[in-house]
């Protein structure tokens, strides 16, 4: 009778294990906080801290992006929660944003936050009901953001120093 | 070979293996999977184990066992192969001159053991030395060449090395935990292969088999 008791449970537990080990090589965590949080989003556990999220809006609001983001990363350390993500991407958008030129460094990282946004919506759709912000789509944000990292003609027209910061 | 033993014991330690080879230490930590030719490896040590007698795949899967048994044991040989391929992995230097000579050394040295068919004693004893010298090789040689602490002496010793080879031999500078973790990841896999079902543990243990005597 403990024979299979000891089999079925020997054979849970490699499953769970196998199972986190496979997980962990598909979703590449880079800190521990990322797994916790992933193992706590997989059951719908995770929460990004509110206050947190809060205190980096309001420094993403006062155009303070670095604290911003600081304040956003302390929010959701796991980076699992599209809507922190989709502010990380923005701030990276509107720090990079220049008259004259686009920050490459700077867009690359906010299309990369604006992408892990995007895999971590529901159906990929994303849209944040902000007055504040110009785009307010993570579909809009992603190609504006590619439209800054590419070079062609449209980068030397000189009209292009009228363009708004969205 | 009991049951926890089959079920949760073996599985645990090879999953670990698994685990810890996958792992590179640092700030980002990553996950690599197996290189593909570690899968070839892995294939051959693998084909060692069971030539030799060190794995029994009849005393893990079996048509006279029950089918949970079987779940079991088909468990263990996939947990052993993920953990030969991750460990092959590890113990292999990523780039240059030292991972083409590891490969063909590890290639060449497991066809030998193929072709020798050692028991299966002598087996786990050639394993040791064969994942004790490339632990050696990458993780005290290879990682002392690419270790950038030290006088300036040694570093201009190295960057001197450097230029004269090339550029093919220096590796990416290892996080000091990755040793450790490699070294137990080896261990680890060495004590698992030992603890395998044997022949001898086919017609039970000694007490099993001293109880089944007849008085």
């Amino acid at each position: 009778m403990r024979d299979p008791l000891v089999r079925a449970g020997g054979l849970i537990a490699s499953g769970v294990y196998g199972a986190f080990i496979v997980w962990l090589h598909v979703t590449q965590p880079q800190t521990i906080a990322q797994v916790t949080g992933g193992l706590a989003s997989s059951v719908g556990a995770y929460r990004a801290d509110p206050q947190a999220f809060a205190d980096g809006l309001q420094f993403f609001r006062r155009d303070q992006f670095i604290e911003a983001r600081a304040a956003l990363m302390r929010a959701d350390p796991a980076e699992r929660d599209p809507q922190t993500q989709f502010y990380v991407a923005y701030s990276y958008y509107r720090e990079g944003w220049r008259r004259l030129y686009r920050d490459d460094t700077l867009y690359a990282r906010g299309l990369a936050a604006v992408e892990k946004a995007i895999r971590l919506a529901p159906n990929g759709r994303l849209v944040i009901d902000d007055p504040n912000l110009g785009m307010h789509s993570a579909d809009e944000l992603k190609t504006e953001l590619e439209r800054g990292l590419k070079t062609d003609r449209s980068d030397f027209n000189p009209l292009k120093v009228f363009e708004k910061r969205k | 070979m009991s049951a926890a033993r089959e079920a949760l014991g073996l599985p645990l330690v090879f999953l670990t293996v698994t685990l810890l080879g996958g792992l590179q230490p640092g700030t980002p930590f990553a996950l690599t999977g197996p290189s593909l030719f570690s899968l070839v490896l892995a294939a051959m040590l693998f084909a060692a184990l069971v030539r030799s007698g060190a794995v029994m795949p009849d005393r893990l899967l079996h048509a006279s066992r029950g089918l949970l048994a079987n779940a079991n044991g088909a468990v263990v040989l996939v947990a052993l192969f993920a953990a030969s391929a991750q460990l092959l992995t590890l113990l292999t230097p990523r780039t240059g001159l030292p991972l083409f000579f590891v490969d063909i050394f590890l290639f060449v040295l497991l066809w030998n053991t193929l072709i020798a068919m050692p028991d299966r004693g002598r087996l786990l004893r050639s394993l040791a030395v064969i994942l004790g010298a490339a632990f050696v090789l990458k993780f005290v040689i290879l990682a002392g060449l690419a270790d950038p602490s030290g006088s300036r002496v040694r570093r201009v010793l190295v960057a001197l090395f450097d230029v004269g080879t090339f550029g093919t031999v220096s590796q990416e500078v290892q996080h000091p935990a990755a040793g450790y973790l490699a070294f137990l990841a080896a261990a680890l896999f060495l004590v698992g292969v030992a603890t395998l079902p044997t022949r001898e543990d086919s017609s039970g243990t000694g007490l099993e088999r001293a109880r089944a005597r007849p008085a």
